[in-house]
């Protein structure tokens, strides 16, 4: 990759496998879901297994010392819990942050309180403050907020690639020179909208999903948050910050196909993954391991099967879609998967594909071995989006 | 790594609440005494087939459009990105979803509302359309969206993977959801409540371009000597005027202070009067002041003093969201036109 | 049935957003799907809504809407036997 070369110095995670780093690993150890029946949100579709973040918002404030009429949302609050760790786990505090960038990354931002107030907001003016929490870009604001002040915010919204994408963003403001620091990654809470939006498209699994398997029937939605600080090398070795990984390659295309299905040869993904390599250096055999979008639809899993073949031939890496167990957390998903390669990475096991059972077929057979021991040098992650929006991104042990 | 210094922006084409795809308000511009107006629609026949119609609100409608239109003018089939930027996205179809979903419960809702609910709907669908792969994503950040999408295609381009870009910023505004942005605050007193759909086609190369492009900023919160230097450095070449996000509101004009004490003189244009307000209104900022430097003259219905303004150096685009949130990008007279 | 016909076509032209089509536009053997109409999949979808809404048919496999779907006259036969409402 041309230019500066970046680093991942810091990251955070909450999510239905752990509210840390460290649950998260725990959990996919010991290949635990977080998949089950809905508990906290408020719906009528009971019936669908979802992977929620086991806390109320309650809960969250009072972990972010948030008082409690104080209007927030659970995507925000998601948010700072993940940025809150990541932070940390950088060595940032409140005053370094005006040097630093974010990068957010939600679709449905304040959608949660929205959709319980919005009759509030027709007829009375008792909720006015949670209007100004609705849209995606305040969501972003009230995660930075908490904690200082950067000196850049921006939100992308690209549905399920939006956290990829974020990522991407920040990655290229470091190799320009317009930041040393940008986190970056994304949030996204369950909410009765989309839960009854994807359910209105019929591609909601009643069961726990199955990614890549022949009896697929389609996804369980996920939530959670995660961010990862980017840092250009050489400030991170100046101030004396530890690489955990670097992200040395990335890449975006359009399936250009149709709005909310993926082209049967999956034309988007394989420029995508073929993008990130170029950008990279390396080649299809130099990846250790993919981590899928593998939502357990019908549609992706094929189309997203058949990029995979379509670049890899004979070479297949071990490939694992870990939506078993965190559920499809949309627009978080690209951040929260890069920290499950981060944690792979770093302490050599292949995540497995939690779920599957009999092979697709024609289709790539999934990793159900964590493989401990192994050593793993470039990791594919793969985000697709709604509309198409298809992002890769490689992620790389540091010495 | 080679940084690009100039893109040129071959085309930008416009829905708002001005006549339609051209420049009729830079002469005959439409005047409003209601404080919510909806976009001029054009006959979307002319670009959009009634079955493809079928599926498209109004937002969507008039991004394609626009897009289209862009895409015409500056010769361009297939840009290298499609980048947006929406602060609410297709607000219409979310509302009416949601609406069913408070109102009428859980059952039976409509999946061609919810799909239209994701806002990178408009993006994909101009990907779609026109059979682009090339690199897409979506912005929403209130009314930075545009900004940021810009901001994006810039960094695209000093990068070196593009070599063109459709930036858009587009925002549609329901009677309903009218109602909320102005008990949020979004839109102020003596504010028109609008609807915005701009598409800009930037380029390395191509002919009859309005305008160069010369440098993309974004900063949060800056301090003063942040901003000095921004502007230091982005009229080090001289400008005729800036144009700036004032509407005439004590609050947001104040937000503005600072370029009559930084750039003293400089002549200060105003576009909201015209086009309203809306998250993507720093988009008709940047289309304003794009034609002002086609046509090498500034209509006075832009100028906040109401004098007649120069056009020959280059206009700066000033949006400030919030008071928190700075854009600065630098437009320069296009040579060879 | 020629009532009930017309009335699905109404229907199905309001609930798709067919602006440009009339109910004589639709002929009642030609495929909805791919060429005739050029239906796709999110119609579907919209069309088992419809289905529920107006008819009180559930159905709960949308590849079994391929089926039913297949013209009007298919539609209208399905409808009629399996309706509710």
């Amino acid at each position: 990759m041309t230019g500066r070369s970046v680093l991942i110095t810091g990251c955070g995670i909450v999510s239905a496998i752990g509210q840390d780093c460290g649950q998260v690993l725990d959990s996919l150890l010991r290949v635990r879901t977080g998949v089950g029946p809905l508990k906290y949100l408020k719906t009528e579709h009971t019936e669908f297994p979802v992977g929620e973040v086991k806390l109320s918002d309650e809960e969250m404030e009072r972990l972010m010392g948030i008082a409690p009429d104080t209007p927030t949302t659970r995507t925000a609050l998601m948010g700072m819990i993940a940025l809150h760790e990541a932070l940390g786990n950088a060595g940032l505090k409140a005053d370094d942050l005006k040097e630093c960038g974010f990068v957010n990354g939600t679709t449905v931002g304040g959608m949660d309180k929205s959709e319980q107030y919005y009759l509030d907001f027709i007829e009375n003016d008792s909720r006015n403050a949670y209007i100004s929490t609705h849209d995606c870009g305040s969501c972003s604001e009230m995660i930075a907020d908490r904690f200082g002040r950067f000196k850049m915010i921006t939100t992308i919204s690209t549905a399920c690639s939006s956290a990829a994408n974020a990522i991407e963003m920040a990655a290229d403001m470091i190799r320009l020179g317009e930041a040393d620091i940008v986190v970056a990654g994304g949030t996204e809470c369950i909410t009765k909208f989309h839960l009854n939006g994807f359910n209105s498209l019929m591609i909601l699994d009643h069961e726990q999903c199955r990614p890549f398997d022949a009896g697929r029937a389609g996804l369980n939605l996920g939530e959670g948050a995660a961010y990862v600080v980017l840092e250009e090398a050489g400030h991170a070795a100046a101030r004396g910050a530890k690489a955990l990984v670097r992200l040395s390659g990335y890449g975006n295309a359009c399936d250009a196909f149709h709005q909310t299905a993926s082209s049967p040869d999956g034309e988007g993904a394989y420029l995508a993954m073929t993008k990130a390599l170029k950008e990279a250096g390396l080649k299809p055999g130099d990846i250790d391991y993919v981590n899928a979008h593998g939502t357990g639809t019908p549609n992706n899993d094929e189309s997203e099967s058949h990029a995979m073949m379509r670049l890899f031939g004979d070479d297949l890496p071990p490939v694992s879609s870990t939506k078993g167990m965190t559920g499809h957390t949309t627009s978080a998903s690209g951040a929260i998967e890069t920290v499950i390669c981060i944690l792979a990475l770093r302490n050599g096991f292949l995540p497995v594909n939690y779920g599957f059972c009999n092979p697709m077929e024609n289709g790539i057979v999934p990793n159900m071995d964590l493989h401990k021991g192994c050593k793993l040098r470039h990791v594919l992650c793969n985000s697709f989006g709604f509309g198409g929006n298809d992002s890769s991104l490689v992620i790389s042990a540091v010495e | 790594m080679e940084q690009k210094t100039s893109v040129k922006v071959l085309s930008a084409k416009q829905i708002t609440i001005q006549n339609p795809l051209c420049e009729d308000w830079m002469e005959n511009p439409l005047s409003y005494s209601q404080d919510y107006v909806r976009a001029v629609d054009p006959d979307f026949k002319q670009f959009i087939s009634a079955g493809d119609a079928r599926r498209m609100g109004k937002l969507l409608k008039r991004a394609l459009a626009t897009s289209l239109s862009a895409l015409q003018e500056g010769g361009i089939e297939n840009p290298d990105a499609i980048i947006t930027g929406t602060g609410f996205g297709s607000i219409e179809n979310t509302e009416l979803f949601l609406d069913a979903l408070v109102r009428e419960g859980e059952q039976l809702l409509k999946p061609t509302q919810f799909m239209q609910s994701t806002h990178n709907t408009a993006s994909s669908l101009i990907g779609i359309h026109t059979k682009c792969h090339g690199y897409n994503s979506t912005y929403s950040q209130k009314g930075f969206s545009f900004d940021s999408a810009l901001y994006d295609a810039w960094m695209q381009f000093r990068i070196g993977r593009i070599k063109s870009a459709l930036v858009g910023g587009h925002d549609e505004m329901s009677p309903v959801f009218s109602g909320f942005v102005r008990k949020a605050g979004h839109v102020k007193e003596g504010e028109i409540c609008s609807e915005a759909a701009v598409s800009v086609l930037l380029a390395e190369d191509g002919d009859n371009a309005y305008c160069t492009l010369e440098g993309v900023r974004l900063l949060d919160a800056p301090s003063e000597g942040a901003l000095s230097k921004v502007l230091a450095d982005m009229t080090a070449d001289g400008i005729d005027a800036v144009m700036t996000g004032m509407s005439g509101n004590g609050e947001n004009d104040s937000w503005y202070g600072f370029l009559e004490t930084m750039l003293p003189g400089v002549p200060l244009l105003r576009y909201k009067p015209l086009f309203g307000v809306n998250f993507s209104s720093s988009a008709t900022g940047f289309y304003a002041a794009a034609c002002c430097l086609r046509k090498g003259c500034v209509p006075s219905v832009l100028s906040v003093s109401g004098q007649p303004v120069e056009c020959g150096k280059g206009i700066l685009v000033v949006n400030v969201v919030e008071g928190r949130h700075y854009s600065f990008s630098i437009l320069k007279p296009s040579c060879g036109r | 049935m020629e009532e009930m016909i017309l009335k699905l076509k109404q229907e199905i032209i309001e609930v798709l957003n067919l602006e440009d089509i009339k109910p004589e536009d639709i002929d009642n053997d030609a495929p909805l799907f791919g060429e005739g109409l050029g239906l796709d999949s999110i119609d579907a979808l919209e069309l088992i809504v419809l289905m529920e809404k107006n008819y009180g048919i559930k159905l709960q496999d949308p590849a079994k809407g391929k089926e039913i779907f297949k013209s009007i006259n298919v539609m209208a036969d399905y409808i009629q036997k399996n309706r509710t409402r």
